[in-house]
Order: C-alpha cells, then structure tokens, then sequence
C-alpha cells in the first residue's frame, strides 16, 4: 500500500515535471488562487467574517511558492491574493477600496509574510535540489574511484607477474650460464694445456662443443619464453642492422672457427627499432643453422639489404637443402619437426627464429635456392627509418 | 720481462674463477682470485695488481660501488667488469665510471686472454709516455696524423668530414678502450648533442666504416661493442 502511493507520488511528479517551466508555473498559480476564492467564498458564506479569507490565501501562497520555481511567482500571487480580498471578501465588495481603517497594514503584512514563506520555500527547494546534485556527484565519483582501484589493482598485478617472470628467467639464465660458462672455460684451459694427452684431448673438445651448444640452447630457451605468449615487452631499440649481423657473425666464428661466411652490407644505412639482442640471435641461429645442418661451411653469405619498406637479412648456403617437411612447416608456419640427432637444435632455433620475428612485426620465409642450398630471409619493418 | 704481471680475479663462482686462475697462470701472469668484494678490496690493497677482473654481481658488496672505490684511488690500474649479457645499461654505467673493458658471460678464454694482454700493453705504454698526447697514431696500414689533420689507408689519403675526423680522432687517442656512445657523443656534440638520441654518431659511424671498407664482421680498425659503444684495436 504504502509502496503503491510511492509509486503513484513519483508518477505524478514525473508527469508534472514534463510540462514546460512558464505554462506549469501559472498553472499551478491560477489552480490555488481559484482554489483560495472559492474556499474563501464558501467560508465567508458559512460564518459571514472576513478574517479567515488571508488566512486562506497566504496558505495557497505557501502552496504556489513549494510547486513553482524561483520568487516571483510566489509574490505575484501574494499581490494577486491580497487585492482578491479586497475586492471580493472585504465590505464594499466587488469594490477596490483603502477607506476601511487598519486595511493597508493587514494587506501589507500578508504581502509580507507570503513573502517571507516565498523566500523560505524557494531556499529551502534550493537546498533540496543542490543535495540531489551532491549526492549525484559523491555517487559519480565513488563509481570512478571504485573503478580506478580495480584498474589499479589488475595493472598492480600484471606488473608483478611480469617482474616475477623477469626475476625468475634472470635467476634461471644466471644459474644456467654460470656453470656452463664455467664448464666450457675450464675444459678450454685444459684443451691448451700441454699435459693432456690425445686421447682425452677428443673427449675434453666434446665436452666444450656441448657445453658451447647448451649455451645456446639456453639462451634460445630464454628468448621463447620472454617472446612466446607477448607479455613481456620487447626491448626495442633504434639499431644499426650491420652492427647487429657483424656481432653475430663474430660470435659465430668464435664458435666455429673453421666455417667461413661471407657478409655482404647494403649502400643504404639500415637503421631500425629491434631488440638487438634477440635480432642477434636470430642471425647466429641461422648461421649455426647453415653451418651445421647444410653440410657446407665453407659457402655461406649473410646479406643485408632493403627491399621497399623492409629491412631484410638473407642467410644462404650451398648444401644440401632443406627437406620437404621442414619447407612445408616453415610456409605454414608451424612449428619445425624435430626429427633425429642430426637435426638436434634445429627445430628449437628455427622456432624461435619465428617466433622473435613474430614478435618483431616482420616476415620470415625459408626455402631452397634453384642453383641449390637452402635461403633463410627475414625482414623488419624498415619504414621511414633514416639513411 | 723479469716479473709476473699480477692480476686480481673478483669472482664469487669458484668455478669460474678457477678456470680464469688457470688461463692466466697458463698464461704466465700471477692470479689473486678473491671470492667477495671485501676480499678484493683487501687483496688489491696488499698485492698491488697490474689489473683486476671484477664481477658485478658479488654477494657482499655493489660490484659499481668497488668499481668506484677503485677508481677514486691516485693508481691508475686497468679494471674489466664481468657481467651478464642482458645488463647493458649496468655495463655501460661501469665504463662510464671509468671501467676499461667488459668481457660478456658466457665468455671465452681466449676472448679474455686478448683483451687483457691489449689492456695491460695499453697501461704499459701510458706509463711510458706519462700522458703526453702523440701525434701519430698506427693502427695497422691506417695512419691517424693529428697534427696534419690527416688521415692515410695503405699510403692514401682518405677524406672525412669534420665530425667524422673527431670520431676517428678519439677513439685513436683511447685505442684500446671501449668508448661508450654517450662519453663519444659528449666529446664531439658536446653536453647536450645528443639528447636520448644516438643516431647522429650511429650513421657518422656507419660512413666511416664505409669509408674504411671496413666490414663489421671483420673490424681491422674499429670494433663495435653492441649496444654499448666503440673501440679502436690497437693490435
């Protein structure tokens, strides 16, 4: 019941506030004034007095002023109600008339007082509707601040699982490559040593080779899971290309003293956003790729060139090629089979080669030479990078 | 040469000391190998070394904070940072204290044996000619003539721009050293030459190698150290 005569208030309210400002305004005025006339005549016509009529108005003056807005239509009603009385409920009647003694006073003071109730009603209607906007306000600003936190909290987080994760593969290549670097170094201080014999000399050479490979492999390792799945940013720099290839080419050799690759520059500068770091790889991927699995290391190139809007570094050998599973999975770009001890590392280098590139913006393409070999190519979006 | 060069190795792997200990004895200098930072400080103080090899991530104390001490001292002796390969900016912040030179884990013996034999011939010769600048610098068939601005490959002339030239000039002066980009653009472009850009030197640089028909995969001149700077061999 009571939720009933809400419900019909607010209706009633909404359907009141639909009509314009002016004509509700007047509305509501010709509605009490009439309203207060015709209370008044009845009532002057039961006990025949006079003094009930301004009681009468100055309560239909209350009533214009609460329903309308600002001042004026208040006070217009309150003149407006204070000469009706003169004319129709004081003697003379139907006449305007000041002769009766204390008049003025009384319709002064009503006049007075409908206007005190006028300026009470419009600040107390005024306060009203500032609360509304208030309240409004405060709920506005609680919604965003709540949703702030939230944003706040999930940055927070996301931020804190990516230091994590950097921590962790820090911590993890430190631990690797402490030992292996200690490995490789310790078997290459006993390679030159005069006191091995040559037989052992075979095994201790082993034993650098593979830990050199697991180097690489755990640097590859690293490379993918910092690449892979696009949460941790690439740590892109404006790099020049033939610095980048002619450290991977040096750390190449350092390797594999024995092959021999020829770098071939571009006239044009290339100088372009890369992570060098993981670029580099890439190329000694590619090398090591060539110079193991071709079966000639004495053939290579490494070129650097630009073609339109990309900067390209094409690796080729003169070997044997590559098998069809390996094209297919390359033009599809999934990921290379791994297949035997004779390919070990390959189809991770490979791999990761894509996936780097992937993450880089550009291209990245593998196929057999019509005069034979294999060509490895990749690109990076070179646009508007200077010469 | 009488006496054994000392070298003092800062290295808290004893694997990787060791090995370093090993080549360098193999090598016929004396290794000091101190497994933390206070040791080091110690042992540089009581043995006097010609070089030390100092790892930046030791358990007790700030490897840049040694580096510092160090350097603070009235003896100049050549100091090489070992470091991880992914801390670029802590590498360059060392030679911008004043390190010589950085060798990269994983790193090998070799490697290491050049740069420290370059850095201890480097120190010889600074003894010797007790800072005065030269004149001349040989750098293989390339002749850097500072006083006659001029500079030859093989015989002939070859023609640099002004910066190029500075370039070229610096590095020769510091032959040997890495010179970070930052200490290079500084020296040519002034305090505010290259304000978070280093493409100005990168492509000054590029045109010199052009010039030098210099190939980066086989520097005879000017070794690039990626991401970190440039370095004249002076071998």
């Amino acid at each position: 019941m009571k939720q009933q005569a809400r419900e019909v208030y607010r209706w009633l309210d909404v359907q009141f506030h639909r009509i314009p400002h002016i004509p509700r305004n007047i509305g509501v005025m010709a509605v009490f004034l009439c309203g207060a006339y015709y209370a008044s005549s009845i009532l002057i016509s039961h006990t025949g007095g006079e003094n009930n009529s301004a009681l009468v108005f100055v309560l239909a003056v209350a009533l214009i002023s609460l329903l309308t807005s600002g001042y004026f239509y208040g006070i217009a009603a309150s003149i407006i109600g204070a000469l009706c009385i003169n004319v129709y409920f004081m003697e003379p009647y139907e006449v305007f008339s000041l002769s009766r003694t204390g008049y003025p006073v009384a319709m002064l003071s009503m006049v007075a007082i409908s206007c005190v109730i006028c300026a009470l009603t419009a600040r107390v209607k005024k306060q009203a509707t500032e609360a509304v906007r208030r309240e409004k306000k405060a709920k506005a600003l609680y919604e965003q601040n709540e949703k702030l936190n939230a944003e706040k909290a999930a940055i927070q987080l996301q931020s804190e699982r990516i230091s994590i994760r950097e921590s962790i593969l820090r911590a993890v290549s430190h631990d690797l490559r402490t030992p292996l670097t200690a490995i490789s170094g310790a078997a290459s201080v006993l390679l030159s040593s005069p006191e091995v014999s040559p037989k052992n000399l075979a095994m201790l050479s082993d034993i650098k080779q593979d830990a050199d490979s697991l180097i690489v492999m755990v640097e590859n390792l690293l490379s993918v899971t910092r690449v892979q799945d696009g949460t941790m940013p690439l740590k892109k720099r404006e790099e020049m290309l033939e610095e980048v290839a002619g450290d991977a080419l040096l750390t190449t050799r350092r390797r594999f003293p024995d092959c021999h690759v020829e770098l071939k520059l571009s006239e044009d500068i290339l100088y372009l956003p890369m992570d060098p770091l993981l670029i580099k790889q890439v190329i000694v991927n590619l090398l090591e790729n060539a110079i193991r699995h071709s079966g000639d290391k004495e053939h290579i190139t490494l070129s650097l060139y630009r073609q339109e809007d990309w900067a390209v570094v094409e690796v080729r050998d003169r070997g044997r090629g590559l098998s069809p599973e390996v094209l297919q999975a390359i033009m599809a770009g999934r990921a290379i089979p791994l297949s035997g001890d004779a390919t070990r590392g390959m189809g991770i280098g490979l791999s990761v080669c894509q996936n780097i590139i992937k993450a880089h913006g550009g291209f990245f393409t593998g196929e057999n030479h019509w005069s034979g070999g294999a060509v490895f190519r990749f690109g990076l979006p070179a646009e508007g990078a200077s010469t | 040469m009488s006496e054994k060069q000392t070298i003092l190795i800062i290295e808290d792997d004893r694997a990787i000391s060791n090995f370093i200990s090993r080549a360098l004895t193999a090598s016929d200098y004396r290794a000091i190998p101190a497994f933390t930072g206070k040791e080091g400080l110690s042992l540089f103080f009581s043995h006097g070394p010609d070089l030390v090899l100092l790892d930046l991530g030791l358990p007790d104390l700030d490897g840049l904070d040694i580096l510092s001490q160090l350097r603070d001292l009235p003896r100049e002796v050549p100091i090489f940072i070992i470091s991880a390969r992914d801390r670029e900016s802590e590498k360059v912040r060392a030679l911008d204290m004043g390190a010589d030179d950085y060798v990269v884990k994983p790193f090998g013996v070799s490697e290491l044996l050049a740069r420290i034999r370059s850095a201890l011939r480097r120190a010889e010769r600074m003894k010797l000619s007790q800072g005065i600048q030269r004149d001349v610098y040989q750098i293989k068939d390339l002749t850097i003539d500072l006083a006659k601005h001029q500079i030859l490959l093989g015989g002939e002339e070859i023609h640099f721009t002004q910066n190029e030239f500075k370039i070229i000039e610096l590095l020769a002066i510091h032959a040997g050293k890495v010179l970070t980009y930052d200490f290079i653009l500084e020296h040519i472009w002034g305090p505010y030459g290259g304000t978070g850009s280093n493409q100005i030197l990168r492509v000054n640089m590029a045109n010199i190698r052009r010039k030098l028909k210099e190939n980066p995969s086989e520097p005879k001149y000017i070794h690039t150290e990626l991401g970190i700077g440039y370095r004249m061999l002076d071998d």
